[in-house]
């Protein structure tokens, strides 16, 4: 099985520090996921595994190999490019065919392995054509498989499905999770769509400023974030955040004033939070509805009806909002004056370096 | 440049597959990095570039110092003396009088013919493109094509513009023999060869100039002439820039329609600077005269430009 | 080259323009047309007349003239070998450095390619006596190589095609690396057959200049028999007083002009890239 580790990796540009001293363990056969806003340094830190570009201090290794300064087609490594990438004057057979002839495959096995990659992929059709003459989503499966006949040790993705529409990019989606599935290869996909990385991740690493903020499963990057940035980041809607004061303890748990007056109980152990004061709430919409006892009392400003659920801009006393959820068939209209519960156990709270403390995890 | 040492290869843990061998130095190598081999690319060109650009030009300076007569035979030092002479030289003296001329004659007229055909067919349809392809075709003919026929036209007796002078009850005249007019006349004929040049930067430039421009303009109300000197104008400021220095380089180097036409003359009326350093260098054989000549014309082309460069700095156009 | 419409192309000060334009294409068209019509008749009536073009006698004896008179297909021949040598050169000479200025990096690169660059604003004259020097101390004078060579150093293609390179997305070539490709088979395989709308507008262009050339083979190509068009034409139009040759002399510039303007028609949309590539970027 090929794992890749980056181990201190650092990145400059000029005397620009874009990573720093990152480290990076990659599982054999998982599908990771590096995801950030532009300008994060995920697609530098995609590039420099595949070895497009040098690294300025560290260690990238794939399957406990060093391959720090081997050129990219030693590697071992297949990319899946934003833009595709395809040759424009070959046809699709031989875009796929490329690679291996420059290694001095024998002729049947690339036939084989094009065949079976086609197969698959369903381009069977389109192999005598060249790529002006495909949609942008047949592309795209000609990218993948190109990367495909390489069998390589792992499947490098740089925000792939960026080009294309909603429709399409849904179904390739799953298409991408089934060839993990089937090839159960090692692979690295960035992206800064978040909706991507909850659907296709094993695990996924969060970025921000040359810096990965947490490394977990989905479930854990989302009910856990280790920071606030990455709380904002994860979730539709994003996470309300609201400046709160300390309040004295209660049965060893966190207590907290809004700036409206309310006062919430959290499950969080005061003891965990240390002398922090400048403290921020968290609070996802789903955990503050508009049915049950109301710690708060607000205005709706703006309904959001989804079809599954109801999403209510809701302003408080001291003019803060908060978005609450509702059911799907809520009366709630623009205006009404309405009750706000929370429930205690999802409350987090942030320190005002952007650290999260969680409650505990219950069994 | 040095390779990169390898370091030792990298022992993983014993239950890993077995570790490959040192890498080959041929896999070695990140990308990016520099390398004088990516030099091989360049490098035949460099060598002709050298060769044949660089080390004349030097050559050209280190003459420019010398007397050298070819058909003497001798060589000599003289520092700034052919400089010296070329000052007193009252037909070099000329010749850059009538060069200069000829460009301030025919620069402007490139600019704004070229700019008024480039703006009147600028549109799409066969003709507009049959007349862009009349205008430009005449610069695909070689100079003593264009001269061969203008001198046809301009024969006194018998040639197009004797018979048009006689339809219209003048006598005929050939222009070219004129002193005031033959430097005018080969400026025509200039014009006449190259306009489709500039009327093709003009193009397109034009059609840089994002519709949406136009249409904002058209909803404010703006008339055909507002939008011209409010849009297109300004927008088209980079390539007026553009094909005023690029004429200013072209037309100095003015040679084949005066020396064809008119042979300088009449009384040395016509003649470039050209035309003196092939008459200087290659029938007098006065090399190094002819050398320092060819200087003089270089860093006249160069203080053109930045002349030009600076009086539309002054207009306020950014560049 | 496609037009879309400019706005102030419509309406009545649209058409009025349009209309002055014909005007002037006509008047522009008329010294070639009078030279092509008056080509076709017999010396001894252009002797007398030059008007009445279009009425008979007719003749082709300018033309057969023409023909016999061996040192025209010669020049011809010369120009022919001397143009497509000098464009094969210029291609893969700027081909090749254009892509190692855009796409690979060696110490000093900037350097040198600004240093490349500076060499557009010599002009030919500067360089000419000491050229002709040159040649003539290799005894290379009234050579092809004397009149192929020196333009290979012009620094334009260069600078055309390193643009035209770096406008090709690096994504293909990293994809290319992925694949194991070494840098010369990136430029083989994938740059070079990428690159032909610019080799066509490079080798179009280069091949109209060499074929017009005219100073540096006017001092290079001494013997008549080493002429190019261009120059052999300038050196037969001696005594221009002699009336007989009138036709003979219109045959002559229509020999000469007609075959590169049958060659601009076909290729005309890359001879107006290649001019308006100048601009762009």
């Amino acid at each position: 099985m090929h794992g890749i580790e980056l181990v201190g990796v650092t990145k400059r540009f000029g005397s620009v520090e874009v990573i720093g001293n990152l480290d990076l363990p990659i599982e054999a056969g998982e599908f990771l996921v590096i995801l950030g806003p532009s300008g994060c340094g995920k697609s530098t830190l995609l590039r420099m595994i595949a070895g497009l570009e040098p690294v300025t201090a560290g260690e990238v290794r794939i399957s406990g190999r060093d391959v720090t300064q081997l050129r990219p087609g030693a590697r071992g490594v297949a990319m899946v490019f934003q833009h595709y990438a395809l040759y424009p004057h070959m046809t699709v057979y031989d875009n796929l065919a490329f690679g291996m002839r420059n290694v001095g495959v024998a002729a049947r096995e690339i036939e084989r392995r094009i065949q079976e990659a086609a197969r698959i992929l369903e381009l069977e059709p389109y192999l005598a054509r060249k790529p002006a003459q495909l949609s942008g989503g047949q592309r795209q499966r000609v990218a993948i498989g190109r990367a495909v006949v390489k069998e390589p040790l792992a499947f490098l993705f740089d925000e792939p499905l960026s080009n294309l529409d909603a429709g399409l990019r849904a179904r390739t989606r799953v298409e991408l999770a089934r060839l993990h599935h089937r090839l159960k290869s090692t692979m690295v996909f960035v992206t800064h769509d978040q909706a991507e990385a909850m659907t296709l991740a094993t695990r996924i690493a969060v970025m921000n400023r040359g810096r990965i903020e947490q490394l977990g499963t989905p479930m854990e990057i989302y009910r856990r974030p280790a920071t606030r940035f990455v709380a904002g980041f994860i979730g539709t809607p994003a996470m309300n955040f609201l400046p709160v004061d300390r309040l004295p303890a209660v049965n060893g748990h966190a207590v907290v004033k809004l700036r409206d007056g309310t006062v919430l109980a959290t499950a969080i152990r005061d003891a965990d939070v240390g002398s922090h004061d400048a403290l921020t709430l968290g609070v996802r919409a789903e955990s503050v509805t508009l049915e049950g006892a109301a710690a708060a009392r607000g205005r709706a400003e703006v309904i959001e009806r989804l079809g599954d659920r109801t999403l209510a801009h809701v302003v408080l006393a001291d003019g803060s909002t908060l978005v609450a959820q509702a059911h799907r068939d809520s009366p709630v209209a623009v205006g009404d004056d309405v009750g706000l519960a929370f429930e205690a156990a999802p409350l987090q709270l942030f320190d005002a370096a952007g650290n999260a403390y969680h409650a505990p995890v219950s069994r | 440049m040095s390779v990169p040492v390898p370091p030792p290869p990298a022992v993983a843990a014993p239950a890993a597959p077995p570790t490959p061998a040192a890498p080959r130095l041929t896999e070695l190598r990140a990308p990016g990095e520099q390398r004088w081999a990516n030099g091989l690319f360049v490098a035949p060109f460099l060598v002709l570039y050298l060769l044949l650009l660089v080390v004349p030009l030097f050559y050209g300076w280190w003459l420019s110092l010398r007397n050298a007569d070819m058909l003497a035979g001798t060589s000599r030092f003289v520092g700034l003396g052919n400089y010296v002479e070329l000052w007193r030289d009252s037909i070099f003296l000329g010749a850059v009088r009538n060069t200069v001329g000829f460009v301030v004659m025919t620069t402007p007229v490139f600019v704004i013919l070229g700019l008024a055909l480039a703006l009147a067919l600028n549109r799409p349809g066969m003709l507009a493109a049959a007349l862009r392809a009349i205008f430009f075709g005449a610069s695909v003919l070689s100079v003593t094509v264009v001269t061969l026929v203008w001198r046809l036209v301009m024969m006194p007796d018998h040639g197009l513009f004797a018979n048009l002078w006689r339809d219209l009850g003048g006598s005929p005249v050939n222009p070219l023999s004129i002193e005031g007019l033959s430097l005018a006349v080969v400026a025509v004929v200039t014009v006449w060869w190259i306009i489709g040049f500039p009327m093709m930067l003009f193009l397109a430039g034009l059609q840089q100039i994002p519709r949406e421009l136009y249409e904002a303009a058209a909803l404010d109300s703006a008339g055909r002439w507002r939008t011209f000197v409010a849009i297109t104008l300004p927008s088209l400021k980079r390539t007026v820039a553009l094909v005023f220095v690029i004429e200013i380089v072209l037309q100095f180097q003015l040679f084949g329609q005066a020396w064809l036409l008119t042979g300088g003359g009449p009384n040395n009326s016509s003649r470039p600077i050209v035309q003196f350093i092939y008459e200087k260098g290659f029938r007098e054989w006065q090399v190094g005269y002819a050398a320092a000549a060819a200087q003089v014309l270089f860093a006249l082309m160069l203080v053109g430009i930045l002349l030009q460069m600076w009086l539309v700095r002054k207009r306020g156009v950014s560049p | 080259m496609t037009a879309t419409r400019h706005p102030m192309s419509g309406g009545l000060g649209g058409r009025l323009a349009l209309l002055a334009v014909v005007l002037l294409a006509a008047s522009w068209m008329l010294p070639v047309a009078w030279v092509f019509a008056a080509s076709f008749k017999p010396n001894e009536v252009l002797m007398v007349r030059t008007d009445g073009l279009l009425s008979p006698p007719f003749t082709l004896r300018n033309y057969e003239n023409l023909i016999g008179t061996s040192s025209l297909l010669r020049w011809l021949t010369n120009s022919a070998i001397v143009s497509l040598g000098q464009t094969a050169g210029v291609l893969v000479l700027s081909s090749l450095a254009g892509y190692g200025f855009a796409r690979t990096s060696f110490p000093g690169k900037r350097w040198v390619f600004g240093f490349v660059l500076a060499g557009l604003a010599v002009p030919e004259q500067a360089i000419l006596i000491p050229l002709h020097r040159l040649f003539a101390g290799l005894g290379l004078h009234n050579t092809y190589t004397a009149l192929i060579f020196p333009r290979l150093a012009a620094p334009f293609g260069v600078y055309l095609m390193t643009q035209y390179f770096k406008a090709i997305p690096r994504e293909l070539e990293e994809a290319a690396l992925l694949d194991n490709a070494s840098r010369l088979k990136i430029f083989l395989r994938i740059v070079l057959p990428m690159s032909l709308p610019a080799q066509a507008t490079l080798g179009i262009f280069s091949f109209l200049t060499a074929w017009n050339d005219y100073l540096w083979p006017l001092v290079s190509a001494t013997r008549p028999d080493m002429y190019t068009l261009t120059v052999g034409l300038a050196s037969i139009q001696t005594n221009f007083a002699q009336a007989e040759g009138i036709g003979f002399l219109m045959a002559q510039a229509v020999f000469a002009g007609l075959p590169i303007f049958i060659v601009y028609l076909f290729f005309q949309k890359y001879i107006v890239a290649a001019v308006s590539g100048t601009t762009v970027g």
